[in-house]
């Protein structure tokens, strides 16, 4: 019996990293909360209808599914909190305002993003109900990169996209079916020779568009270059002045952006504007997020949405600072000792009262001593 | 430094002139020495030899940054997570099914009935025959494929075809053409935002080498 062993890409956190994830868990909703963001908690388990936003094959698919005994419904174990958080400004808070929310929890995949990725991602993020300004993704990403800093992040390449261009020149060009997903499916992985398979049929300028798109990637020059390439279809123009309005508003707060136009492996629910942040030694994005405004309909109210997740327990391949070393006690009834451990701990002191050697990561530098007027804090003196 | 994934033999040679057109020349023959790191002549390029069917994974997980791969190896594993910019026109062969000199292929196939296939594309065979309503038993081989249809191991198999001169000298026939294959420039996709300065000239001078304008700037 090897009945230790875990399923394969499920692990336990073990100290020095479950630090790190809770340390960075709440630096960042702590954040969250000084830009007006209220913490929300979905349940780790629905059922599966809403658990998804419209069709969302490939989340349905990550979904760990089974059947409620009390209904005999299918109920599912999230794999994504954003459509829960969709579901709740939609249905529950209901508000008409512009609504500010944030999360934090695991969420569980049937399969791992690649083999490097958990099933168990600690997800975070923040989302931003009934606004379809410009403003708000630009408040979300300004955020994003705040998270990333706290992290230790200060190289990020945001890489930034607009799904409204495939899908004006599909509905254009009216790929439906499975022909609209093979060439959506051929742009994410910028199979250039496939798409001229594809469009070989299409009218020249929207074959032409489509195979432009997996090129229209690069610096500042690449709108312009969109602009040339595109046929001016009115879905063409807005998502590419969106995406100027995006990177101009960006740049005022010193947050430099990439384009890709081809930019479309987020979540199925994404409909405008779509993000991912990448640096240096992760071969995967850190974060990624996008405008979702169909979502609602889903909940019965159409609402403006964007926002961003990430996975915390990603960070951890990142430098994190071992903890203070804290004060060792002797254990003992003496009323001044309880007291003065009580003292130190309310000072925001670690204490660790001496019960053997101490195992692990903790570690102490001064000790507790019994002076003539009571007890001291002094220098450890490695004898423990 | 950007590292490019390649196998030994038939794609390592006939990738030489598209790395040549990108200023690269590799420091040793993979062939001569047992080294898996090679260097090249550009202190910020080197070469790792793996497996053919391994590169989608070294590039995927950006062990390598770039690679070279055939369709037949990207389409079984996938391609997700993988940008395949560029058809390199190199090591060309064709994806075909096989059967002894003498089966009724035909007859066989038209009767419905369950057919045992031996092939390394496991997902390729399912996907050829499922498109043509065929219920089929896929064997897992991984090598020597020929011989399962002659001792009674399948009725037929996939396999890459490129003289056919093994498929001869066995006593077989190619009965079915799957598709045509070549080799697929692959790319690391956090590599391509990150290091876009230094990875997207080579992008163009291989795309100048072999002619075709896909991919480029």
């Amino acid at each position: 019996m090897r009945n230790w062993i875990l399923p394969e890409h499920i692990s336990d956190v073990l100290p020095r990293e479950a630090r790190q994830v809770e340390t960075m868990r709440r630096g960042m909703l702590d954040l969250f909360g000084r830009y007006g963001y209220e913490l929300v908690m979905p349940p780790l388990v629905e059922y599966v209808e809403s658990l998804f936003l419209l069709d969302d094959p490939a989340l349905n698919l990550k979904t760990f599914k089974f059947v409620d005994e009390l209904t005999g419904r299918q109920m599912g174990l999230r794999a994504d909190i954003t459509p829960q958080v969709a579901r709740i400004d939609a249905h529950i808070l209901n508000r008409k305002g512009v609504t500010r929310l944030c999360y934090a929890g695991s969420v569980v995949n049937t399969r791992p993003d690649g083999i490097q990725s958990t099933r168990e991602p600690r997800q975070i993020g923040a989302e931003i109900y009934g606004s379809a300004d410009v403003a708000a993704d630009v408040e979300i990403i300004e955020l994003l990169f705040a998270c990333l800093g706290m992290a230790g992040l200060d190289n990020i390449c945001l890489d930034i996209g607009h799904i409204g261009l495939f899908h004006a020149l599909a509905d254009a060009a009216a790929l439906h079916g499975e022909a609209r997903d093979q060439a959506f499916s051929a742009l994410q992985q910028k199979d250039v020779p496939t798409l001229h398979a594809l469009t070989a049929d299409l009218p020249a300028d929207l074959a032409g568009g489509l195979r432009a798109l997996p090129s229209l990637y690069g610096g500042a020059e690449t709108l312009a270059r969109a602009r040339a390439a595109l046929p001016q279809l009115p879905g063409v123009i807005d998502a590419l002045d969106a995406l100027q309005a995006l990177a101009t508003a960006l740049a005022a707060r010193q947050i430099s952006v990439r384009f890709d136009l081809a930019e479309v492996k987020s979540s199925d629910y994404h409909t405008g504007l779509v993000f991912a942040a990448y640096t240096t030694g992760f071969a995967n994005a850190l974060a990624r997020g996008g405008r979702y405004d169909r979502v609602g309909e889903k909940f019965g109210r159409a609402r403006a949405a964007t926002g961003f997740s990430l996975d915390v327990r990603a960070l951890t391949r990142l430098p994190f600072p071992d903890a203070a070393p804290g004060i060792l006690a002797p254990a003992g009834d003496d009323p001044r000792l309880i007291a003065a451990i009580r003292a130190l701990r309310a000072q925001g002191e670690t204490v660790v009262v001496d019960l053997g050697i101490v195992a692990g990561e903790v570690r102490v530098d001064r000790q507790l001593v019994d002076g003539k007027d009571g007890w001291l804090v002094v220098a450890f003196d490695g004898k423990a | 430094m950007i590292t490019i994934a390649l196998s030994k033999g038939r794609i390592f040679e006939e990738t030489l002139p598209l790395l040549a057109a990108a200023g690269i020349t590799p420091a040793e023959d993979p062939e001569a020495s047992r080294k898996l790191i090679i260097g090249t002549n550009r202190d910020d390029v080197r070469l790792i030899i793996v497996r053919a069917s391994d590169v989608p994974t070294y590039v995927e997980y950006g062990a390598a940054d770039l690679g070279v791969a055939g369709r037949d190896v990207l389409i079984e594993h996938g391609g997700a997570g993988l940008y395949q910019p560029l058809d390199l026109e190199i090591a060309k062969c064709r994806l075909m099914v096989a059967t002894r000199n003498g089966f009724d292929y035909d007859g066989a196939v038209r009767q419905g009935a369950r057919l045992k296939i031996a092939t390394k594309y496991v997902q390729q065979a399912r996907e050829h025959f499922a498109a043509k309503g065929v219920h089929v038993d896929v064997i897992k081989l991984y090598g020597s494929m020929e011989l399962a249809p002659l001792v009674g191991l399948a009725d037929a198999i996939v396999d890459l075809v490129s003289t056919g001169g093994t498929l001869k000298a066995n006593d077989l026939v190619a009965v079915e053409h799957i598709r045509d294959i070549s080799s697929r420039l692959v790319v690391n996709q956090a590599a391509l935002k990150l290091k876009e300065e230094r990875i997207q000239p080579m992008l163009d001078a291989f795309a100048g080498a072999i002619g075709s304008g896909a991919i480029g700037q």
